[in-house]
């Protein structure tokens, strides 16, 4: 006939209405009405047991129904609390996905017994709604419950919190008791029994234990260091949007070092490209490695291979240095101590 | 003329120039600037200094001026030409007897620049000693005396 997209075998098929009884597309049926019924298998167990939950991320999780050919939430939830399996049986409560189903079974020649269960019947979904309504007091029930007990743990915890501190502070109970002296009774009889056990040994027994065991309870619970109440009403915290402390201006830096540029100098770049042309040249020139800023003295000779000299080139220096003394040697006898003057005579009469 | 090119006068300002200039030849003229010669070297000297920038410095040094240079170079004729690189003495062979320097003056500004480029490319290469470009016929005779006799 013509093109013709067989969802299921997800393959565009142009053998026409035949396709439908060949093995391939029955075996992928059969898989798939399979999967679908182990979905609704577990949906239908809920029906008279519903399940009420607190909200978790998956329960916003679809499914997909292959007879409508949508996607469908399975279960129900507003955020708060679900009822699992809740989208499901609604979805397939609906008469739309009734008609749908009986397309789909005759579409695909499924077998016609098994169609009846992806269908549910009108009680069935009566049923279902009393249920969950049910089982949804009785979850806010357990709720309620499960807050009050936290509150209950959370005032206890502050009031031992507080007992701590008192007995902490208790050295000065002279300066203490006038401060305190709207306390409530229970708290004043512990204090007193503390000191108590300050002052004498006999007593300690049986308050320090109370002292321990109040606090073994409460060390799995919340080991905490309490570090003092945070006053930030000055200079602001984060949640009211103050300058972080790493971006702020330090005293001594900003009035120390002024105006600091990062980066090189002029001069520090110039060297640096002085330094890149260098490299260029080959490494093996003569006076590679010679320094040109250093500091000679007066006496200074650069390395000269003179006329008559065999040998190495420091030698020639070495050879001119004690000639030079021997020269100025003999000058001094002669004449008076003026040196360079000297020098000069010796080198005209030379030339 | 010698005006052009820049003169040293003191031990100290040669031993500057022995030191300061890095990656290029130091040619040092020693001699006289009335000698006859001594001008006819001063004038090629000059004319090709600027073509030869980049490769070479050219001092002039009169010999009066630094004795001690003038005995250590072993200066006995005006004008000597030294040559250095990067404060290193560079010998070149002019098949003269005397490598240390060149005596005289050139005969064709082509040679002294030709002499220039031989002593750079030897030094850039590493060698203390090389050979003269300079067709030997060009080049001043002249008779070495002997040290201490």
């Amino acid at each position: 006939m013509g093109a013709f997209y067989c969802s299921i075998c997800r393959k565009t098929d142009f053998s026409g209405k035949g396709h439908i009884y060949g093995k391939s597309h029955q075996s992928k049926l059969k898989v798939i009405i399979v999967k679908f019924m182990e979905k609704i298998k577990e949906a239908k167990r809920t029906i008279k047991n519903p399940q009420v939950e607190k909200y978790s991320p998956d329960h916003d999780e679809k499914f997909w129904c292959y007879c409508c050919a949508l996607e469908v939430q399975k279960h129900v939830t507003d955020s708060n609390i679900s009822v699992l399996y809740g989208g499901l049986l609604e979805h397939m409560s609906t008469p739309e996905h009734r008609t749908n189903t009986h397309k789909f079974w005759w579409d695909n020649k499924a077998d016609p017994k098994l169609r009846d269960k992806f269908i549910i019947t009108e009680e069935a979904t009566e049923r279902f709604k009393s249920e969950v309504s049910k089982a949804l007091e009785q979850f806010e029930e357990k709720e309620d419950v499960f807050i009050k007990q936290q509150a209950a743990v959370i005032r206890s915890q502050e009031q031992h919190r507080l007992e701590v501190l008192q007995s902490v502070s208790e050295p000065d109970p002279e300066l203490e008791q006038p401060a305190e002296v709207d306390q409530h009774s229970s708290k004043h009889t512990a204090r007193s029994s503390h000191s108590h056990s300050y002052e004498m040994e006999p007593q300690p027994g049986p308050s320090h234990e109370d002292f321990t065991s109040h606090g073994q309870w409460n060390e799995p619970g919340l080991g905490l260091t309490f570090i003092g109440y945070q006053d930030t009403s000055s200079s602001g915290n984060v949640h009211t949007g103050a300058v972080p402390p790493w971006l702020l201006e330090e005293p001594d830096e900003a009035s120390g070092s002024g105006q600091q540029e990062m980066g090189p100098s002029l001069q520090e770049f110039l060297k640096h490209k002085e330094q890149e042309k260098l490299k260029k040249l080959p490494p093996n020139r003569v006076g590679a490695n010679f320094d040109h800023s250093s500091h000679t003295d007066a006496n200074w000779l650069p390395s000269f291979g003179r006329v008559w000299n065999s040998g190495r080139r420091w030698q020639s220096r070495h050879q001119f240095r004690e000639e030079e003394a021997k020269t100025r040697g003999k000058r001094k006898w002669e004449g008076d101590g003026k040196a360079t003057k000297k020098q000069k005579d010796l080198s005209n009469g030379e030339l | 003329m010698s005006f052009f090119l820049p003169k040293l006068s003191c031990k100290k300002d040669i031993d500057d120039a022995v030191k300061s200039v890095a990656e290029k030849v130091l040619v040092l003229r020693f001699g006289r600037d009335e000698d006859s010669v001594c001008l006819q070297l001063d004038e090629i000297l000059s004319k090709t200094a600027h073509d030869l920038s980049n490769m070479a410095s050219i001092y002039l040094v009169d010999v009066d001026t630094a004795p001690v240079y003038t005995r250590y170079f072993d200066i006995s004729f005006i004008p000597s030409t030294v040559f250095f690189f990067n404060g290193q003495h560079m010998k070149v062979d002019y098949g003269s007897p005397d490598h240390t320097k060149f005596v005289g003056s050139f005969k064709t500004k082509q040679d002294f620049m030709d002499l220039i480029e031989v002593i750079y490319r030897g030094a850039m290469r590493g060698k203390l000693i090389v050979r003269s470009p300079i067709d030997p016929r060009n080049i001043p005779k002249y008779d070495l005396l002997y040290h201490d006799i």
